[in-house]
């Protein structure tokens, strides 16, 4: 069976939805309680994960290197999940970096903006007019996020293969509707989109091997064949080469590693721009 | 299922059949090879087999119009897609028309032993992928 990934607009609405989901398809459920798993196998502060995680703080310039890393840790440990099958993912944002593996629904939960207004309002002892503003500005922000650290605009419709308004259907009826809709023939796991996972996946853990000493490295990763394109050649020729390939080639599942001046990476798991 | 597993593959790279035929042999197939897909129409017109392993990328007939055409005659074919071209929307496009398995290129052929050792096992066929 097909793993899912649920994303939600606003935390206001549908928070239910992935926990009933997985309890109705009798699938693993991953979500926000994953990041002491996380926290705790790459030894970072849970609190930075979800740092990372916050859309809200992107603007604090400083920390960006900072999340990117946090952010590599979370792919690489959500990624050797899926290798599993059966899960039903959310809150991770998993919708911005499990990418192109066919097995994988992607769902868009929308909340209903009156809604979410109202509750801005309420928290935050605000007009609506105002309420208003301050969403307008947590789209912009959350846009940025997902554009700077995944290149994927996160409310762009089109990166999901379903989207659910959540303004026109009840949750129970969502649950439904995605589970049917998990079940059709096009999301079921197949030879190519199991080898793509087990690529995706080891590409996630090259990446958050390689990102501390070298953030500008695309790794591309085809049956345990890995390719890595530095962005300056200048740098990574004789010794660091060799330091890359000596780093990578420790990597449980790597079987061979080239450095490679080319341009031409094929857009399958394990592109990182 | 006594008799041997009945496989036609079509692939316009002479390279595949020759490789693939002989590994499928040793785990008891009955291999037919094809490079043009209008020669392979014909035989499957002729012949109900039991897998059809198809390449999509082809001239003039291309592998969902021969995975098209096996279901729609012989429904209880298992057709097994394989592409230099691998892309998900294709891979998701051929299972929602019905295909067994989709494998990207090039794959060794171990790879195609087990997914024609799964098929087999859908069909009630005793092939052993150990052989």
């Amino acid at each position: 069976m097909s793993s899912i990934i649920i994303s939600i607009d606003f935390s206001y609405m549908g928070e239910q939805i992935a926990p009933k989901l997985a309890d109705a398809l009798g699938y693993q459920y991953l979500g926000l309680p994953f990041l002491d798993d996380v926290a705790s196998d790459y030894g970072v502060p849970r609190d930075r994960l979800v740092q990372a995680l916050n859309s809200e703080a992107f603007s604090w310039a400083a920390s960006r290197r900072n999340s990117r890393l946090q952010l590599s840790f979370l792919k690489a440990a959500v990624w050797e999940r899926f290798l599993s099958e059966n899960i039903v993912c959310e809150g991770l944002a998993a919708h911005l970096y499990i990418r192109e593996i066919s097995h994988v629904l992607t769902v868009r939960l929308l909340s209903d903006p009156k809604l979410v207004t109202n509750r801005i309002a309420a928290e935050k002892v605000v007009a609506p007019k105002k309420a208003r503003k301050i969403l307008e500005k947590r789209v912009h922000r959350r846009r940025h996020w997902s554009r700077r650290y995944f290149g994927l605009d996160d409310f762009d419709p089109s990166i999901y293969d379903m989207v659910l308004s959540l303004s026109q259907i009840e949750e129970d009826k969502a649950v439904e509707v995605i589970k049917d809709m998990a079940g059709y023939r096009k999301f079921q796991p197949m030879t190519y989109s199991l080898q793509c996972t087990k690529d995706g996946a080891l590409a996630a853990k090259i990446e958050a091997c390689l990102l501390p000493e070298n953030p500008n490295i695309k790794i591309q990763v085809r049956d345990g064949n890995v390719v890595l394109k530095p962005s300056s050649l200048r740098g990574v020729k004789g010794k660091q080469a060799e330091k890359l390939k000596e780093m990578v080639n420790k990597i449980p599942g790597v079987e061979y590693v080239e450095v490679h001046p080319g341009k031409n990476f094929a857009q399958r798991p394990g592109h990182f721009s | 299922m006594d008799k041997s597993l009945e496989v036609l593959i079509l692939d316009d790279e002479p390279i595949v059949g020759k490789r693939l035929k002989p590994a499928l042999a040793k785990i008891g197939c009955d291999v037919e090879v094809f490079e043009d897909p209008h020669r392979a129409w014909e035989r499957l017109d002729e012949k109900e087999f039991d897998i059809v392993v198809t390449d999509i990328r082809m001239e003039d007939i291309d592998g969902m119009q021969i995975l098209e055409h096996v279901l729609e005659n012989y429904p209880r074919t298992k057709v097994i897609m394989i592409t230099g071209y691998a892309m998900m929307n294709l891979a998701r496009e051929a299972m929602e028309k019905g295909a067994f398995d989709f494998i990207s290129k090039p794959f060794k052929p171990d790879d195609l032993r087990r997914v024609i050792t799964k098929a087999a096992e859908a069909l009630g066929a005793d092939v052993s992928f150990e052989k």
